[in-house]
């Protein structure tokens, strides 16, 4: 260690690190997906890559409702609920026509993230808290609507531009989602370097007493994040349910401990105002590709499950090692 | 500057507390809890037109597991952190248990309580020292913790089974209609184990390390040590609440989502006990009597003639409304 912070190529290079994580995780994620296509079959052809994009893109767009929250220096743990919700409410209401029901299910992550954003920002709840009684809400409010003639009860056909979208092909090794993620990508990505609202975002997340002060409406900054958290998740959850093919109240919950992992393995901080969507991709990307390893092992499900959790938290622990950015 | 006076006016001295102005401050949310845990003890005793010990027994025995959970997830708020991996510790716990004390003596089945307690105890301090090395944050060391908990929980059991000696559950929950039991083995842990380690040096470590981690550095405490510690204390809580899982249940169940889901209620129960989230304050008491007053929802929305599945909406909608007043409460507080 002492070594190393003498050298000053080597504190170069950390400082380098520091300032472009995608750099590492770019590096980790072309290693782990060279080691996986030796042992995978299929993964260096066309089909292999589209398989990731296609399955990392609703990760990644789940995790981007997590970066957001993350850089306020807060988390949404209601994001999971918010997509089955809009997912299962736009293939019950399919029969009405694609824009009424991807309206409906839209409406249900803004009236979402409009009363996370409320409690969090203007009542200062927790927001861990906040959107685990929101998950909660939401849960029962679905159990109850699909029970006997509930709101929900009724058939459920997915809408066929869900399915399109979702599943389809673009051309060659590109999924058609990944329009969609490119989308959310670049207003992420440009959003937060280049306004003002992202800049804010940045700032409330690393020091929201000095905002405050310096004029800043945090509610606001703080219902606006929330609601774009709500309205992704919703997002997230009708590509989940094209890729699936079907809706379920429950379908998506095993998200929510990777869409979290892949903001973290992508080096925004829990604390707020570190990190970015750019990591966020790698993170999912790299998720993703490393749920493909462990699936090829011969093993049980138990065992992938430990191999996850650890190589997580290995990974989570090199980046902190390596960027110096620890946590107090 | 330099040429105003001195301040002619004396400043008054902080004058110390009094006892009710201090009780008040410390024990006054615990003391609400517990008028709603009565207010809704004494709704559902009215619901109910025979309200007995089979009653009671049903209350206690059945919220032992959540209660000692909101203990788990206490001791490492109080600390200054967050363990999202005490739910799946309690159901590897559970599931240890239920596959060793199969067809087992009394006996031997006593020994093994034990023994999955020490087991729980060490693997909750290996996840807390590695929060403590790593520098990674709680939340994150947590969590992928608990997908680690439940895949070995997975491999002792890979599906629901085991089970346990008859006499273990009469001795350690109560039979049927027997309340005493549960009621002490409660009111014996939060005495005989979490008071004596609050008033110990390293209880006192515990809340100076989650009040303010660089002034107890400072103070010669060892920030590390004590953060492990209270790891390994929530190991026993959680461990001992697989145990009383078993004991209720009589079989193990590996399923991922009993943990998940009682992780997030013991949160849940935390935060209505009066314990902040920012650490350094709370006791144990209040949270062990809102995870009462949490599992006491769906029973009494079930009186009501409701749809018991409004519980949920019901919890949710309690936890957010009474974290509200909280904060409505305490800003006045601060700003004095």
């Amino acid at each position: 260690m002492s070594a190393a912070t003498a050298d000053p190529a080597i504190t170069q290079w950390r400082q380098a690190l520091v300032d472009r994580p995608a750099i590492v995780l770019g590096g980790v994620l072309v290693v782990l997906y060279v080691v996986t296509g030796l042992v995978a079959e299929g993964m260096f052809s066309a089909n292999g890559i589209r398989s990731t994009l296609l399955l990392a893109c609703p990760l990644a767009i789940l995790a981007a409702s997590q970066t957001l929250c993350m850089l306020t220096g807060g988390i949404d743990l209601s994001t999971v609920m918010t997509a089955n919700f809009a997912a299962y409410v736009a293939a019950n209401q399919s029969g009405q026509g694609p824009l009424v029901a991807l309206g409906l299910a839209m409406l249900v992550g803004l009236a979402v993230g409009l009363v996370n954003g409320i409690g969090v920002g203007v009542f200062k709840v927790n927001p861990l808290i906040m959107t685990l009684g929101m998950a909660s809400v939401l849960l029962g409010v679905v159990t109850v609507g699909l029970v006997g003639d509930g709101f929900l009860s009724g058939s459920t056909r997915l809408l066929p531009v869900v399915t399109d979208v979702a599943s389809g092909t673009l051309f060659g090794p590109l999924p058609r989602n990944l329009l969609v993620w490119a989308l959310v990508a670049a207003a992420l990505i440009f959003g937060l370097s280049r306004t003002g609202l992202g800049r804010t975002i940045y700032a409330v997340g690393d020091n929201p007493v000095a905002c405050r002060l310096a004029g800043v409406r945090i509610w606001q900054v703080l219902l606006a994040v929330y609601v774009m958290s709500a309205l992704l998740a919703a997002l997230a959850g009708l590509l989940f349910s094209g890729i699936s093919g079907s809706v379920g109240p429950d379908q998506t919950n095993a998200y929510l401990l990777p869409s979290v992992a892949a903001a973290v393995i992508g080096g925004t901080s829990i604390l707020g105002g570190v990190g970015g969507y750019t990591g966020t991709i790698l993170g999912a990307l790299i998720l993703t590709v490393l749920n493909r390893l462990l699936l090829t092992l011969d093993t049980t499900e138990a065992f992938r499950q430990i191999l996850y959790g650890l190589i997580v938290l290995a990974l989570a622990w090199v980046y902190v090692r390596v960027t110096g950015q620890r946590g107090t | 500057m330099s040429s105003a006076p001195p301040a002619a006016t004396a400043t008054p001295l902080p004058q110390p507390s009094s006892r009710a102005t201090r009780f008040r401050r410390r024990q006054g949310w615990v003391v609400g809890v517990a008028l709603l845990f009565g207010a809704l003890v004494f709704w559902r005793y009215s619901q109910i037109p025979a309200f007995g010990p089979f009653e009671i027994r049903g209350i206690v025995a059945g919220t032992l597991t959540l209660a000692l959970l909101a203990m788990a997830q206490s001791v490492i708020v109080i600390s200054g952190g967050i363990d999202l991996s005490v739910g799946a510790m309690m159901v590897l716990a559970n599931c240890i248990a239920a596959r060793l004390m199969l067809d087992q003596d009394l006996g031997p089945v006593i020994l093994i309580a034990l023994l999955v307690i020490a087991v729980a105890m060490v693997l909750s301090g290996l996840i807390g020292a590695a929060a403590v090395v790593s520098g990674v944050p709680d939340i994150v060391v947590t969590l992928a913790a608990s997908f680690v908990l439940s895949g070995l929980a997975l491999i002792v059991l890979d599906s629901p089974g085991g089970g346990t000696h008859p006499r273990f559950q009469e001795l350690l929950v109560g039979g049927f209609d027997e309340p005493l039991p549960a009621t002490l083995l409660l009111v014996a842990v939060l005495g005989l184990v979490w008071l004596p380690f609050k008033r110990s040096r390293l209880g006192i470590a515990t809340y100076a390390v989650g009040s303010d981690r660089a002034a107890a550095f400072l103070s010669g405490v060892r920030v590390g040590r004590t953060r492990v510690i209270a790891y390994v204390m929530a190991g026993f809580f959680s461990g001992l609440a697989g145990v009383v899982t078993t004991a209720f249940t009589g079989s193990g169940e590996p399923r991922a989502s009993i943990g998940a889901t009682a992780t997030l209620t013991s949160v849940a129960a935390v935060v209505l006990g009066g314990v902040a989230l920012l650490g350094g304050s709370g006791t144990l008491l209040g949270p062990v009597l809102a995870a009462f007053c949490l599992a006491l929802i769906p029973a009494l929305m079930l009186g009501l003639g409701w749809d018991p599945n409004y519980a949920e909406v019901a919890r949710g909608i309690i936890i957010i409304v009474v974290v509200m007043i909280g904060g409505l409460v305490q800003i006045p507080r601060r700003s004095r």
